[in-house]
């Protein structure tokens, strides 16, 4: 498939479940291109496939139908089916998450947090770890735990962990839902300048305020895109 | 920033879970190291007490050869006797360098509070014991003289030249001696014993050319089996019934007698294993439901299933190796307590014993500590690395 640069290119893309004996069609026939630097929103209310969506387009999650590239693998098309140690190899290089709930692991610190990615490929970099601490602005919560912060510290603390890496692009499945509208529009703020500086961000969210600020916004509706 | 960081980390998020379980395996290990270090201490103690004896081969009354011989080694009342004729015989065997004969008896009062052990010796009993040293005054300095075991001495008060009563009357009458010689001590039963002269003991106690034990030195030890045969052939056709036997046999007996007792206590100690490991495979296994979340985003931040396996199985090796070491010190500071207790159930254990630590028991119980950890760390890890993400984020495993 020729992505024509696009760090996400999907085309007829769907995802059929099935739960209790029937089938579920939570995504049909999506199209999707994601440029590097550009910030897209996925509008949708809850139930809509939006957090499908991102799974499928972060390989934790395989399609059932239509094609996929991200960062240039191609996770299915054409007869292809990425494995597993793909699909991760993909995460770990290509692809930053983050998600309403922080997850952070509770007994480390802030910056061994961040690090926690690196390990994967048996790499440390405390210098990089703390240089993105220090620019969602946590330099003074470097050797905090999460349970020494604000949900809003806890968020910048999964972004910078998200972004550890390098990645091409980041999955944002509803980042703000649990956060004030000061630290939800200070967080948005920050995915912005991200995105200005050339990452590729996939933003699903239900609230439309914030979604009037991405460069391109989906409207998902019972798996469909509605408009653009 | 690195796995076994995280590892550790981890293990102390439920100090109390983790502490419970590293003990249940330092109890197994401690049992294991224990058992090891007893089996050695023994069989070094055991050896060391019969290569004091000086002797190649030790002759008993009738009964059971293996209680006449720890009476032998650590002294005490052995109530058969064999006749002093026999002594001549043993002396004209063929290839015989020196033969000692002894004769034991013990004065017990309160209740078996005091214990007084007398051993009666011949002038030969030096030539064997070659590492007898005086810490005061010498050999016997007539018929009515003792030389004094250095904890007896210490015990009695006594030094050179004091006067001492043997008395247990009616059996045996008053009698004075005067103590010739103290011992250095030796760390081996002769520190509790009182030596007298063999005619002195026999005369005093009533046992009149009664003998309990000849110890036999030959002159070539290849040919010990040899000279123990020709001595049996002499006291059947005497019909004297004496057991006559190698003292190698009698360590190689005694050891045996030891080994199939291990093999019950190495039961136990597996059993001990068998629970310490399920306490491990069910705190492994209690952590990784308790951490699905963070098992599937590390798994969404792209950590492959064999990532999240070494990441559990790092989690349980640490736990396991940690019980081990745990173990270890526990048995190394609960040494004197269990030799002490061994001392009061077993019925023969030699005077200079101890738990020690060998390299080998060292490695031995952190080896199976490190073992057990991987085996019981294999299912929950296995549970682990199969967690979908997906469902493990969105809040079920």
């Amino acid at each position: 498939m020729n992505t024509n640069g696009h760090v996400v290119q999907a085309t007829n893309l769907s995802k059929t479940y099935s739960t209790g004996g029937r089938e579920v069609e939570a995504l049909r026939g999506i199209d999707l291109t994601i440029a590097p630097g550009e910030f897209t929103v996925l509008l949708g209310p809850s139930g809509a496939g939006k957090t499908t969506a991102l799974n499928v387009v972060g390989g934790l999650d395989r399609p059932t139908g239509g094609e996929l590239t991200v960062a240039g693998e191609v996770i299915a098309g054409n007869g292809h089916r990425a494995r597993e140690g793909q699909l991760d190899a993909l995460r770990r290089k290509h692809i930053g998450f983050v998600f309403a709930q922080f997850h952070l692991l509770p007994t480390l610190t802030a910056v061994e947090n961040v690090l926690v990615p690196m390990i994967w490929e048996d790499a440390s970099d405390r210098g990089r770890a703390e240089g993105l601490l220090r620019r969602v602005g946590l330099d003074h919560r470097l050797t905090h735990r999460p349970d020494e912060l604000s949900g809003g510290e806890m968020q910048r603390v999964a972004l910078a962990r998200a972004l550890v890496n390098r990645p091409a692009l980041l999955l944002a499945d509803e980042p703000t839902a649990n956060l004030d509208t000061h630290t939800r529009d200070e967080i948005f703020e920050l995915l912005r300048e991200l995105s200005d500086e050339g990452l590729a961000i996939l933003f699903a969210t239900h609230d439309h305020e914030l979604a009037e600020r991405g460069d391109t916004v989906l409207r998902l509706s019972d798996g469909v895109i509605a408009d653009d | 920033m690195n796995w076994t960081l995280i590892a550790f980390k981890n293990i102390l998020r439920r100090p109390i879970r983790s502490i419970l379980t590293l003990a249940g395996i330092a109890i197994a290990v401690a049992m294991l190291f224990n058992l090891l270090e007893f089996q050695r201490g023994y069989e070094r103690g055991l050896r060391g007490e019969l290569a004091d004896l000086g002797a190649h081969i030790m002759i008993v009354p009738r009964g059971c050869p293996y209680e006449a011989a720890t009476i032998v080694l650590h002294g005490g009342k052995w109530p058969r006797y064999m006749e002093q004729e026999w002594y001549d015989v043993v002396r004209g065997t063929e290839g015989i360098e020196a033969t000692t004969a002894i004769i034991m008896d013990a004065i017990i009062r309160d209740g078996g509070r005091e214990n007084l052990i007398y051993m009666g010796i011949d002038d030969d009993y030096p030539t064997l014991r070659q590492s007898w040293e005086y810490a005061a005054g010498d050999w016997f300095g007539g018929e009515d003289t003792v030389i004094l075991g250095s904890s007896v001495a210490r015990s009695m008060d006594a030094g050179v030249g004091d006067t001492i009563t043997i008395v247990d009357e009616p059996r045996v009458m008053p009698t004075q001696v005067t103590v010739s010689g103290i011992l250095q001590r030796t760390n081996s039963q002769d520190d509790g014993l009182i030596f007298l002269p063999q005619r002195a003991l026999q005369r005093i106690f009533g046992l009149e050319d009664k003998l309990v034990v000849i110890l036999v030195k030959v002159e070539d030890v290849t040919k010990t089996e040899e000279i123990a045969t020709s001595l049996r052939q002499a006291s059947a056709e005497s019909d004297a019934g004496m057991n006559i036997f190698p003292l190698s046999e009698l360590l190689n007996t005694l050891t045996s007698l030891l080994s199939s007792t291990r093999v019950f206590v190495l039961a136990i100690v597996a059993v001990a294993f068998v629970i310490g490991g399920v306490g491990v495979l069910t705190t492994i296994l209690m952590a990784v439901y308790e951490r699905t979340r963070e098992i599937g985003m590390m798994k969404a931040m792209g950590a492959g299933r064999a990532d999240i396996f070494r990441l559990i199985w790092l989690e349980t090796l640490i736990t396991s190796a940690g019980g081990g070491l745990l173990g270890i010190g526990l048995a190394l500071l609960s040494g004197r307590a269990v030799v002490a207790l061994l001392r009061v159930v077993l019925p023969h254990t030699p005077a200079e014993f101890a738990l020690g630590m060998t390299g080998s028991t060292f490695a031995i119980c952190i080896g199976v500590s490190v073992l057990l950890g991987m085996v019981a760390g294999t299912w929950p890890a296995w549970r682990a690395a199969r967690i979908s993400p997906i469902a493990a984020i969105r809040g079920g495993s």
